[in-house]
């Protein structure tokens, strides 16, 4: 692979491209130093011509400039040195210092003397002003009569005007040189360059869409008044305001996790260890909330038990009465999180040998002993798990309490109103970084103790029989508790649907198809735009997933464990931090994306890569790796073998991946708000201003269209990966 | 089909794996070097993990030798990829393409390279008929038995007519019947299109039965390569003679060489003859003699090389293996005529006698 030749070629090609490289950059500079020059030039040489003659005149003219060019700093000086009496005057005590100080100097001289020939001269070297570096020009005044010089202006142009247009070309042309050495170099030394490109590729992304803007969320974190400072940390953890919202935080985790993980035990029980009937039908409700856009239960909650809430005004005439705060969140959470952890759980319940129950049972145990001291022991790392899944999930949740929190604080709507209200990005930020330690404490306790403590083994034979475990009045208890759960679920679902055609809702309940129309023009735009969106970005992240499963699962290269690790990153960072630290790293040159579609593209891309990148891993580490090697060795190239074998072979992961991508991206809430514009407006934000207008009725019809919407994309979903089901039957059989 | 066959060789080709959990460096393969002719069937033969499947794959092109050179009929294709090879590989698990039906599969490789499609319905029937599978072409091959996804594997490498056919353990999957069936099937395929073959195994008998020349590899090392009957009769050392076939040894020193190549020596005071020497035995110094099963008599206590005591005699049908209890071990001896007055009694007191042209000295040291 690396034979000295090739080494010889790559480095020989590097070097001309660096000369030609360089060569546009100087050429670059220059040009562009002397067009800005030239333009400070002509304005100091105007502004010389009208400078007085006199010594008087100097202090009112001087004013009088800066008046109308704040930014400029001038010196007069009025006579020229060696030949007349010399007085100087600056507004600018600085400049003035420098003066006496360096006169003698040798830019001064030469400066000095081109002036008194009436030329312009600037001083080659930049001289330190203050903070910042400056150049100086000398220009000429003249006499009345225009044909000898009386004085010079002195003005100091500030340097950073060129340096930072210079330092960009810089930069760009590196990465030009950067660019044109691996395009290059791969194919020189790889005998699989489209790997190697695709790893590139990879890495270009997540380098800047992951790692880069988290680091600038990072280090605004670190700075205050332009120099690296703890104040920004000091104030978030000492304000009581900001303290109150992790408290807050934490507690609604904590309220949400037990609830999801008690009724999600008693549905995946009651799905997984009882024989009782429906499973399939409670499966499908249980699993409708996961699925569902954001706002809808929150609305119908709202609808129900608001202030003016059918249930709790209408019904029950209580004034008083407020489901916004810690209680309303609890329970809204619950709905919309319990599904997690019943899938979970139900997985776990599953995978238990049901021949450890029958053995405890014929050794004379009750049912009741054998399932505390078999069953649930067995299942702890699972019921572990999937309480510390719900935790981190409430803790990144932001629309329910955005709408829903009323007084109470949440660190997710807290760092967004330090953004979007205060503009305090910092703390913003900051709150947002709070957010993370918790899921990562999450996820570290999940690895170091649930992985250890797992007994659930797999054996590969599903056992379809199990002794029920659950005695009469139990099951009627479990069978009570699922149906009354499943019906209030659609009761909520059924009351955004009656939302969208009453026409005031705790007023007026008369019925109206007005709302609908005019929902439906006044959220035309946002819809088309969402969907539009979604839709580009639904394909990108499919093929972006199944190019990095395979590079992850079948290819060995340096760095693998950072992309891994890097493309992960986005599954554990709240949608309030991807947001902000986009508003951040992305709102300059030479990645300026704030206020564009493409920023929002981006970032359903990055968040849903991880969902599909596992997806596609699992998959393709079922297929024996020896079918990729014989399309290989009948003569198809990389990107035959993915197109004709991997792609194919590997099609419900990535149909799936795409469809959670699209939903997900039309569901989107924490992190786009901070992304969308004019523009570029989102579906939920619009039902989420509805809402928050009291225009309930607008915002049920927006939530039931997306609820469609979101349904039939996973309906499509399902048949079209049904199609492929031969195929993992005949790949996991070889 | 056309005939055409190149060369293959291997020029000190070395791969060296690093292992992830020590940190340090495994030799797959140890400067191997190897010819392999036109149209010859070379075999691979080795236990687990000595490096025949590391060979193979770099000679397909799916790994890259960390050192040396490949070359294929005099090119060198050490850095190709496995597509730009004129090689065909048959894998362990066949590695069908399951979304495609037979014919599909056989096509792929033609559909592939852009064959015309009238020419490749032609080519693929005509490989399918080959290996006797013209009429599942439309199935799945899910569908199929495990001796017809071999086949259609065979059929899919044919039909891109490889100058090397590269078979990896392809009967390791399949039953004895089924294997020994499949097994004459290659050969006569390999034979009638004279294509250089190279297979790789772990069944001394799959070797021996199959290939023009036998390659016995130990721990990425090449140990011998040499036709069956040379590497059965004539191994270099005790590992390849234990591992091609039952054997038993007798330390011995060498006394001298006498005419036609036999060489005198003592067991233990008895003046024994061995009928041809290994390289690395020298005259005086101590060797190993090797006895197959076959090449040993028994005969009265005192009469021969050894004596000892007959442990248990095994009824095979067409022989009888009689194992005597000696003092080199347990000492196997095949008695071809099983008939009751050739037998020992178990128990009773024997001697064993040497065929002198059939032993062999091999040299004292590592296996």
């Amino acid at each position: 692979m690396f034979t000295k030749k090739k080494i010889l070629a790559f480095l020989a090609a590097c070097a001309v491209f660096l000369v030609i490289d360089l060569w546009m950059f100087s050429v670059l500079r220059g040009s562009y130093q002397k067009t800005v020059l030239q333009d400070k030039k002509e304005l100091i040489v105007a502004l010389a011509r009208s400078a007085p003659a006199e010594a008087a005149g100097m202090d009112p003219w001087l004013t009088e400039v800066q008046k109308a060019y704040p930014g400029l700093r001038l010196l007069h000086i009025q006579g020229i040195p060696g030949i007349a009496q010399v007085q100087a005057a600056s507004l600018d005590s600085e400049l003035k210092s420098l003066w006496s100080a360096r006169q003698g100097a040798v830019s001064f001289q030469t400066g000095i003397e081109a002036a008194s020939y009436l030329e312009v001269f600037v001083a080659p070297e930049a001289v330190r002003l203050g903070q910042g570096k400056f150049l100086l020009v000398f220009a000429p005044v003249l006499n009345k009569e225009g044909d000898t010089a009386v004085g010079i202006v002195v003005a100091a142009v500030d340097e950073s005007v060129l340096t930072s247009f210079i330092h960009l070309t810089y930069s760009l042309s590196m990465i030009a040189f950067l660019v044109f050495a691996l395009g290059f170099g791969i194919p020189t030394f790889s005998r699989d360059p489209l790997t190697g490109y695709a790893i590139l590729v990879l890495f270009a992304i997540v380098l800047t869409f992951v790692a880069y803007p988290l680091f600038e969320a990072l280090r605004l974190t670190f700075v205050h008044e332009g120099r690296f400072s703890f104040a920004i940390w000091k104030e978030i953890l000492t304000n009581k305001q900001y303290l109150s919202a992790l408290a807050g935080s934490v507690k609604l985790g904590t309220l949400t996790a037990t609830l999801s993980t008690v009724v999600g035990f008693l549905f995946a029980f009651f799905v997984a260890r009882t024989s009782l009937g429906g499973k399939k039908l409670v499966t499908a409700l249980a699993t409708l909330p996961v699925i569902s856009p954001p706002f809808s239960l929150t609305l119908s909650i709202i609808l129900l038990f608001g202030n003016n809430g059918l249930i709790t005004k209408r019904l029950l005439g209580l004034e008083h009465f407020s489901i916004y705060g810690l209680g309303g969140l609890g329970l809204v959470q619950t709905l919309s999180m319990f599904p997690i952890a019943f899938l979970t759980m139900a997985g776990v319940l599953e995978a238990i040998d049901s021949t450890l129950e029958d053995a405890s049972l014929d050794l004379n145990a009750s049912r009741w002993q054998t399932f505390t001291r078999v069953t649930l022991p067995l299942a702890a790392p699972g019921i572990l798990s999937s309480w510390l899944l719900v935790f981190t999930n409430s803790l990144a949740d932001f629309a329910n309490p955005l709408l829903l929190s009323g007084s109470f604080r949440v660190l997710s709507v807290e760092s967004y109103i330090e953004v979007t209200g205060m503009n305090r990005l910092g703390n913003g930020a900051a709150l947002s970084i709070l957010l993370l330690l918790p899921t990562l404490t999450a996820f570290f306790v999940q690895r170091a103790w649930v992985a250890k403590k797992s007994f659930v083994v797999v054996t590969g034979k599903p056992s379809g029989r199990f002794s029920d475990l659950a005695s009469k009045p139990m099951r009627l208890f479990l069978l009570a508790f699922v149906v009354l759960a499943s019906v209030f679920i659609v009761s909520l679902y059924g009351t955004i649907v009656a939302g969208c055609f009453v026409k005031n809702w705790g007023i007026d309940y008369t019925f109206t198809t007005a709302n609908i129309v005019e929902a439906l023009q006044r959220g035309k735009a946002a819809m088309i735009s969402t969907v539009t969106l979604a839709g580009i970005a639904t394909p990108i992240a499919g093929f972006l997933a199944m190019i990095g499963a395979v590079l992850l699962v079948r290819k060995r290269f340096p760095g693998k464990r950072l992309l891994e690790a890097l493309m992960m990153t986005p599954f554990a960072v709240p949608g309030t931090l991807i947001g902000i630290s986009y508003i951040l790293a992305f709102n300059k040159p030479p990645l300026l994306l704030v206020g564009t579609g493409a920023i929002l593209v981006i970032c359903y891309v990055i968040r849903e890569l991880p969902v599909g990148l596992e997806g596609g891993v699992a998959t393709l580490r079922q297929i024996d790796p020896s079918i990729e090697e014989a399309a290989a060795d009948l003569g198809a190239d990389q990107a035959t073998v993915f197109r004709t074998v991997i792609l194919p072979l590997i099609r419900p992961a990535f149909i799936s991946s795409m469809s959670y991508t699209f939903v997900r991206s039309m569901t989107a809430v924490s992190a786009i708000i901070f992304l969308i514009s004019a523009r570029w407006y989102h579906i939920t934000i619009q039902i989420y201003n509805f809402s928050e207008n009291i225009r309930f009725g607008l915002a049920s019809v927006l939530a039931t269209a997306l609820i469609i919407i979101v349904l039939a994309v996973f309906g499509l979903m399902r048949v079209l990966v049904k199609q492929s089901e031969h195929l993992e039957k005949t790949v996991t059989v070889q | 089909m056309e005939k055409r066959s190149v060369p293959v060789q291997l020029e000190k080709v070395t791969k060296i794996f690093r292992d992830p959990k020590t940190k340090s460096d495994v030799y797959a393969v140890r400067d191997a070097q190897l010819e392999i002719e036109s149209g010859e069937l070379v075999t691979l033969l080795g236990p687990s993990g000595c490096g025949k499947t590391t060979m193979l794959r770099m000679i397909g092109g799916f790994e890259l030798p960390t050192r040396g050179r490949i070359r294929i009929g005099g090119e060198d294709v050490t850095y190709l990829p496995p597509n730009a090879r004129a090689t065909a590989t048959v894998f362990q698990s066949y590695g069908l393409f399951p979304h495609l039906d037979v014919f599909d599969n056989v096509a792929y490789g033609l559909r592939v390279r852009r064959v015309p499609k009238a020419e490749m319905a032609t080519r693929v029937m005509e490989a399918l008929g080959l290996v006797g599978l013209a009429e599942l072409a439309r199935r799945a091959p899910g569908r199929l038995s495990g001796g017809q996804q071999q086949r259609v594997a065979l059929a899919r490498c044919l039909v891109v007519r490889p100058k090397v056919l590269l078979l990896d353990e392809p009967l390791s999957n399949l039953d004895a019947l089924l294997r020994e069936q499949m097994r004459v099937e290659i050969r006569r395929i390999q034979k009638a299109l004279g294509i250089t073959a190279i297979y790789v195994t772990h069944d001394r008998v799959e070797a021996m039965s199959l290939s023009d020349r036998v390659v016995v590899m130990k721990a990425g090392v090449v140990r011998q390569v040499g036709p069956p009957s040379v590497i059965y009769e004539r191994p270099d050392c005790k590992f390849v003679a234990g591992f091609v076939g039952k054997v038993a040894f007798f330390p011995v020193a060498v006394l001298a060489e006498q005419v036609q190549g036999a060489v005198a020596c003592s067991l233990a005071g008895r003046r024994v003859l061995a009928g041809s020497m290994a390289p690395g035995v020298a005259v005086g110094a101590k060797a190993f003699l090797m006895a197959r099963p076959e090449s040993l008599r028994l005969g009265d206590p005192g009469d021969g090389a050894c004596d000892g005591t007959v442990a248990t005699n095994v009824y095979l049908g067409s022989s009888v293996e009689c194992f005597v209890a000696t003092e080199y071990g347990e000492i196997l001896v095949q008695i071809d005529d099983p008939s009751e007055s050739r037998l020992r009694p178990e128990g009773s007191k024997v001697s064993i006698t040497f065929d002198e042209t059939r032993v062999r000295l091999l040299p004292e040291g590592e296996e």
